[in-house]
């Protein structure tokens, strides 16, 4: 489990990865839009991952957080004549404070309560959007987001109204929030993380005082989440009440396990997997949700560590196979 | 003043709704440790399945017998097949299995049924109103007050003074225990989830011809039994009692002075008692 | 400096009606390894959850190294140079041996640990930390294997060497041979002598040909309470522990 230097490295194979996804996505995708929406997901699911994969917090207020920075950075940018990085400033700030309030009175219980907790804050928020309908615009959402150009200190830098340009803003911005979680995850903060999933009593026991170390993976959750949120309008020009509806936390936590908890690579594959499936599908069957509920009970029963379990096993059988072949390698490669 | 005892009784009846749901989910973490966040569907059946009965048949009493029935049938057959094999797992599995449920009942209730709510007219019976002196109250509201209180009484009795009961109570304490005395422990298991879903079911039915029967209800219905559970406390029968009656009492009184907030109030409340007491108004640390 | 390291005074804890530990005044003398030994009941593991946090005692105070600790939470116990091992084997079961014992060093850091913006890498004093108990506790060979894929005679003593990651002061050991087969128990007495060299250790035990070799001083506890405290060869010799352990096998 410790692991070499390169791999912990920020430039390591998982960051090229996630770099060549980012790359191909646009080139292989019908629409530039459609891989926007994964990126904004697989952020999400990145926030969500940091506490289900690596705190072992399960998490139903991920939505909170999500619609919080959707709203506070519409309101910011119609309101205050925020621009583009205030308003993702204003989002991150909202999502990481949201996020503190939601987890500080979540933790102070442990287990299901916890869980439910969280599910009964997630249903507070909606309603608190709902009955604040002057703000958020209630059931019709908040109409006519704008999507500011990319400007430094006055300086218009790119446009962004075409929907190439904004998923290269939203590409960089999410290869700067992948390699951020990967400091994360391997920072001394990160690993006791880690600890707590693994042995709450005993991460106590050697002195850690485990319910600031949870608080602050809600607070940097929350950011990631609100940032995410933030995208989401700027990218549909609009911030839906269903932005903050108990089902995007359950979507968001739905793409992070069939993904694959406790790996950055599989936030992304699960958000891929499941905005694409939604995207095929909704069109032609409207009840495709059907097939998430059964493919997230197949997942848990089945491949507890999810699609990106499942990919690395696949590899390292393929590679296995390679090593004892020897000769017979290339005759197995050509099969395949 | 009239008003406040006409919103009071109101908030009876809507908290021994709550009651129902949140007593069903208590059982079934009692006995069985885990959260079943499919119980909001559950409930959702119970309403479709309430409006199709009625009708078909037309009897609003032919569907508060069946539809429970049948969900309760359900949750066992769900028991059986899928719950079952994830006893030996963490408490985080249950809850994804459950909600993987959950999402199938809902997004098949709106196959069915349609994306829009549907209404159950209330039984002939029972429409209109009833008159003392010059207050006047909805005669099906009445029963749903009574109606529930005999459920409880029988629920109480059920637990307290059965062998069943007996089971239940000493398998919350330990499971293992109960095994030794020789009873098949997933009959049991069985059992018990089919009575506590079997209850969100009938809760369904008997808000259906108040409340009217919407796809997306089920979250809902969750997050306040959630509240009802973490203000009395999991796995008391007393706790859901009172705390299903704060909910409903907050609620309905809330109606009246802030009609939109009512929703947020209840939250709002959970919020104080998590901070004042974080283990529930009767828990224990 | 007092001589003594840690020291409690008419320490009790009560249920309702029922003292699980009566009044207790323990004194731990500095680099003595001491034993609370008493029948089931005897308020054993009562006192030593006192100790370690676990329980808030109803009555009475704990000083350790001239503290009062008497209300601080476990983990802040660290810090003060207390550190405590499992009864239960308590370990971080996927990570590997080494990782484990670098987060229990790491612990020393406490709210530090919260650093989220550099490489658990830097942080080469942890790392050094844990090989050197490694080097201690002899599972140098096994520093990749997972905890949980550990024998469990070799878990009982990454269950020590966790314990010993914080440089504590003093050790508490909550059974540390329980469950270990006969033939992991001398290399757990070794481990126990040899830490006593460097540090206090006081542990709770049932073992008593361990307890009479390695204690400088042992604690008989029944009902509750302190029944005497003495060597081994005062404790061994003495009618009232042998009564009070008769009784138990009577009842």
């Amino acid at each position: 489990m410790t692991k070499p230097n390169a791999q912990t490295s920020i430039f390591s194979g998982v960051t090229l990865a996630a770099l060549a996804a980012v790359i191909l996505m646009p080139l292989v995708l019908p629409s530039a839009t459609l891989a926007t929406e994964i990126l904004i997901f697989a952020m999400a699911a990145l926030g969500c991952n940091l506490l289900l994969g690596y705190t072992g917090l399960l998490s139903f207020g991920q939505g909170i957080f999500f619609g919080g920075g959707a709203y506070i950075a519409s309101l910011s940018m119609i309101h205050l004549d925020f621009g583009l990085f205030g308003a993702l400033v204003a989002a991150m700030i909202a999502g990481s404070l949201l996020a503190t309030l939601v987890g500080a009175l979540a933790i102070r219980r442990t287990g299901i309560y916890f869980v439910m907790l969280t599910l009964a804050f997630s249903q507070m928020a909606y309603f608190l959007a709902y009955t604040l309908s002057d703000w958020t615009g209630g059931d019709n959402g908040l109409l006519d987001v704008p999507r500011p150009a990319l400007s430094l200190f006055g300086f218009e830098l790119a446009d962004l109204t075409s929907s190439y340009a904004f998923y290269a803003f939203v590409g960089v911005l999410f290869l700067a929030i992948f390699v951020f979680a990967r400091r994360v995850i391997h920072s001394p903060f990160g690993t006791t993380l880690v600890a707590i999933r693994e042995n709450e009593g005993r991460a106590s026991a050697v002195g850690f005082s485990t319910n600031h170390f949870k608080l602050l993976a809600f607070v940097i959750s929350g950011g990631i989440t609100g940032i995410a949120g933030a995208l989401y309008a700027m990218l549909l020009n609009f911030a839906p009440l269903s932005n903050i509806e108990l089902l995007m936390s359950e979507n968001i936590l739905i793409m992070t396990i069939i993904g694959g908890t406790g790996s950055l690579l599989g936030s992304l594959l699960g958000a891929g997997t499941i905005v694409l499936l939604g995207d095929l599908l909704s069109s032609i069957w409207p009840r495709w949700m059907i097939i998430l509920g059964v493919a997230l009970i197949a997942v848990v029963l089945f491949m507890p560590s999810g699609l990106w379990g499942g990919v690395e096993s696949q590899c390292k059988r393929w590679k296995e196979r390679r090593c004892t072949a020897g000769k017979t390698s290339g005759k197995a490669q050509e099969a395949k | 003043m009239s008003l406040y005892l006409f919103q009071a009784l109101n908030g009876i009846g809507l908290g021994m709704i709550y009651f129902l749901i949140s007593v069903g989910l208590t059982i079934i973490f009692g006995l069985l440790n885990f959260v079943n966040f499919a119980h909001g569907a559950y409930y959702l059946l119970g309403s479709y399945l309430c409006f199709t009965l009625v009708s078909l048949t037309g009897s609003f009493w032919l569907a508060l017998v069946i539809a429970p029935v049948v969900v309760a049938m359900l949750a066992w057959v769900t028991e059986k097949t899928l719950i079952r094999r994830a006893y030996h797992l963490p408490h985080t599995f249950h809850i994804l299995i459950t909600l993987g449920i959950a999402l199938i009942i809902q997004e098949l209730s709106i196959a069915i049924w349609g994306p829009i709510g549907k209404t159950v007219a209330v039984p002939d019976a029972l429409s209109g109103v009833i008159s003392i002196g010059d207050f006047f109250y909805p005669k099906y509201r009445l029963f749903v007050i009574l109606f529930t209180a005999v459920i409880a009484l029988a629920l109480w009795l059920l637990l307290e003074r059965t062998r069943f009961g007996a089971l239940v109570r000493a398998g919350s304490e330990d499971a293992q225990t109960v095994s030794l005395l020789g009873t098949h422990i997933h009959k049991l298991f069985a059992l018990t989830f089919a009575l506590g879903v079997g209850l969100a079911g009938l809760a369904g039915v008997l808000a259906a011809p108040i409340r009217g029967v919407h796809p997306f209800i089920g979250p809902e219905v969750l997050g306040l039994a959630f509240v009802v559970v973490v203000i009395g406390g999991m796995g008391s029968f007393s706790g859901a009692l009172v705390g299903g009656l704060v909910v409903g009492l907050v609620q309905s009184l809330m109606t009246t002075l802030w009609p939109q907030g009512a929703s947020l109030m209840i939250y709002g409340a959970m919020a104080v008692v998590i901070l004042l007491r974080p283990y529930g108004l009767f828990g224990r640390a | 400096m007092s001589d003594y390291i840690l020291e409690t005074e008419n320490l009790g804890l009560r249920y309702g009606a029922f003292a699980a530990l009566g009044s207790v005044d323990l004194k731990i003398r500095r680099g003595s390894i001491h034993t609370v030994i008493g029948p089931n009941g005897a308020g054993k593991t009562t006192l030593f959850h006192c100790l370690t946090g676990e329980r808030r005692p109803s009555s009475g105070r704990i000083r350790f190294a001239g503290r009062d600790l008497t209300r601080q939470p476990p983990h802040k116990r660290v810090a003060s140079g207390m550190s405590r091992s499992f009864q239960i084997t308590s370990l971080f079961q996927n990570l590997s041996v080494r990782e484990n014992l670098r987060l229990a060093a790491q612990g020393r850091d406490g709210l530090g640990a919260l650093a989220f913006w550099y490489s658990d890498t830097h942080r080469q004093e942890h790392v050094r930390k844990a090989d050197e108990v490694l080097e201690r506790i002899k599972l140098t060979a096994q520093a990749n294997t997972s905890a949980g894929d550990l024998s469990h005679g070799q878990q009982r003593v990454l269950e020590v060497g966790m314990a010993l990651c914080s440089d504590p002061e003093m050790l508490l050991l909550d059974e540390p041979t329980s469950g270990m087969g006969v033939d992991d128990i001398p290399v757990m007495t070794r481990l126990i002598s040899e830490l006593g060299k460097d540090l206090t250790v006081m542990l709770i035990e049932h073992n008593m040909r361990l307890v009479m070799s390695i204690s400088d001083r042992i604690t008989v506890m029944h009902q509750g309470n302190i029944l005497i405290e003495g060597d081994p060869d005062q404790v061994r010799g003495d009618e009232r522990v042998k009564k009070a352990y008769l009784g138990e096998s009577g009842s």
